[in-house]
């Protein structure tokens, strides 16, 4: 907020503002005169930062007493929170329903060290298993009114969110299959449910019945909660969604023939298997002319930028990377609105993105 | 599939719009129009430049939130073309009708869906830039786009220009870039899994396809290098086709 005008008044007879006044009238030349001080100081940027300087990262997990997963994650004002809950969706309930065959699970079986399998995807993204929401809250910053539809910021997060989680194939498909196993297979298993049938039918069952049928998936409801919004929303927004999956427990989960539904165990929970830890990394390019031709002057890559910076530049970049195997893979990579960032720079960029991925990487533990 | 055809457009299909412009390949047919600079709407109202509305309609059903995302891409992209200086409190607006697209037999189709589409992005850019330039909307360069997706095919990796909706879904990674006419990178979206080097020869081979024009004009012999005959030269095709739309429209000299 402004400070009272009559300080600035008093103060000097001259036009001299203060740091929010100028802030507050003239943006552009506030933060360029912030990152090009005259008398040889290093570039800071308004919050105090050097351009390279990302915000501290704190999550905390298991916040949400009634998701089955939730993370929170705050980098600087920036705050998401992120509830996982799971719903049972029976396969009787899937149009088109196509159940994979056993080959396909000998397929996965082999394919598991490769990642998710095609297969795994397709019954993902088909049967949408993953459904991400991300609401900006009224309030966590000015530009969000009240009682007005998604806005368009939203959407582009969630269409975002939604595309990365089925790329990086974070969720198997496996994972959230609910099994039966008839009851002549099970006498030969260990389950309790088959246990009681023992010996009731015995060697007249072909071999086709005696296969696991797959009767139901959990369904994944990711939504998203912004509480504060200070730049930068989809760096948070992963992270907390990364941080929520891996802390998912999921009920123990069985078909019931009696009552022909699935039921949850109350005490039982299985802990989600999530691969690989995917984390993003945002910047956003600030010229030096406001209103001159793109590509003139000199330009400052701003790392992590809050909501004053990203009023005032357009291009932005995202680079999404996972170094957990040693090696860092790339996993998806955003740049619009610019003509700055060329090859060497998106080049050096991973490099940046690596670094952040390592400090993400203490804070989820 | 329909990936070798060759790219077709056709400029000023729309009688009322100021420009328009219909464009084909791979599969992928849009249809644009472009209205500007006319009045701006207050909240869309900037005081020093023109605002550039995307609005992107798919072959069925309403848009949704991956149209959301499309437009997105399109209006920061497509703003940085326009001289938007030029027209303060103005509105350039940018209407796309996906008309038609390659099916993938594969898959259940379903009609909305909210992934990403890397597919449909450079058919959409093309046409938005024909269409502007039917509008004869001022802007500083154009620009071209292309798609690459890098596949697994008998354990090496291939890279593919102009994915198949069926390569893309079995791709390891898929990327989507823009240069403008000065060469330079304007939109780069990729999705998988890759390395930096990876993206490095993609980003060399969609450069080429996307700014070729210049190399052939200086005389430079073509047909020697095998690598450049694949895939389509944008810029050169984008420049005939506005050069056959003058050339038709000044006939009556």
């Amino acid at each position: 907020m402004a400070e009272p005008e009559s300080t600035t008044a008093t103060t000097s007879a001259s036009l001299t503002f203060s740091r929010p006044v100028f802030a507050k009238l003239s943006p552009h030349p506030y933060l360029l005169r912030n990152l090009s001080p005259a008398d040889g100081q290093p570039a800071t940027r308004t919050n105090g930062r050097t351009p390279r300087e990302a915000r501290p990262v704190q999550i905390n997990v298991s916040s949400l007493s009634h998701a089955h997963g939730s993370a929170l994650v705050r980098t600087g004002d920036t705050t998401v929170i992120c509830g996982v809950r799971g719903e049972i969706l029976p396969v009787g309930q899937i149009p088109q329903f196509r159940p994979p065959s056993s080959q396909q699970q000998q397929q996965e079986q082999e394919q598991e060290q490769d990642g998710s399998s095609a297969a795994g995807r397709r019954e993902l993204k088909e049967y949408d298993l993953l459904v991400p929401n991300i609401e900006l809250a009224t309030g966590s910053a000015p530009q969000f009114l009240p009682g007005v539809p998604p806005t368009p910021l939203a959407q582009t997060l969630s269409t975002r969110v939604y595309s990365l989680l089925h790329a990086t194939g974070l969720v198997r498909a496996e994972d959230l299959r609910v099994w039966y196993m008839p009851p002549a297979a099970a006498a030969e298993g260990e389950q309790d449910q088959g246990g009681r049938m023992e010996g009731v039918e015995g060697s007249g069952e072909d071999e086709e019945a005696r296969e696991q049928q797959l009767v139901a998936y959990w369904v994944l409801y990711i939504d998203l909660l912004f509480i504060s919004f200070d730049g930068n929303p989809f760096d948070a927004a992963w992270a907390a969604v990364v941080a929520a999956l891996k802390d998912t427990k999921l009920p123990a989960a069985r078909w019931d023939p009696d009552r022909e539904m699935v039921v949850c165990s109350r005490t039982e929970t299985k802990k989600l298997d999530v691969r690989g830890l995917p984390v993003a990394c945002s910047a956003a390019v600030f010229l030096e002319k406001e209103h001159g031709e793109p590509g003139e002057g000199r330009h400052w890559l701003l790392l992590d930028p809050d909501r004053l910076e990203e009023s005032l530049c357009k291009e932005v970049i995202t680079m999404v990377v996972d170094c957990s195997d040693g090696e860092a893979k790339v996993k998806s990579l955003e740049k619009q609105g610019g003509t700055v960032l060329g090859r060497e720079l998106i080049r050096a960029f991973a490099g940046v993105a690596e670094g952040r991925w390592r400090e993400v990487k203490e804070a989820m533990r | 599939m329909t990936a070798t055809t060759a790219p077709e457009a056709a400029l000023g299909v729309l009688p009322r719009a100021d420009g328009s412009a219909r464009y084909s390949h791979a599969g992928y047919t849009v249809t644009a129009s472009v209205n500007g600079p006319i009045e701006a709407q207050r909240r869309d109202e900037h005081p020093y430049e023109a605002h550039v509305d995307v609005i992107v309609r798919p072959a069925a059903g309403v848009g949704g939130t991956r149209e959301r995302h499309l437009e997105s891409l399109l209006q920061s992209s497509l703003s940085q073309l326009i001289l938007v200086k030029n027209f303060p409190r103005c509105l350039i607006q940018i209407v796309l009708q996906i008309e038609d697209s390659p099916e993938n037999d594969y898959a259940n189709t379903k009609l909305v869906q909210a992934s990403l589409n890397f597919g449909i992005m450079p058919a959409l850019f093309q046409t938005s830039v024909l269409a502007l330039l039917s509008a004869a909307v001022p802007m500083r360069a154009t620009a071209t786009a292309t798609a690459v997706a890098i596949v697994l095919q008998d354990g090496t990796r291939k890279k593919v220009i102009d994915p198949s909706p069926r390569e893309i879904e079995a791709a390891k990674s898929v990327h989507v870039l823009a240069f403008t006419s000065r060469d330079e990178l304007l939109l780069a979206e990729s999705e998988g899994d890759f390395t930096v080097r990876e993206w490095d020869e993609v980003c060399e081979i969609a450069e080429r396809v996307c700014c070729r024009s210049t190399v052939t004009k200086e005389g430079i012999e073509m047909m020697l290098d095998d690598e450049v005959a694949d895939g389509p030269d944008t810029r050169h095709f984008l420049r005939s086709a506005v050069e056959d739309k003058v050339a038709a429209d000044l006939h009556w000299k």
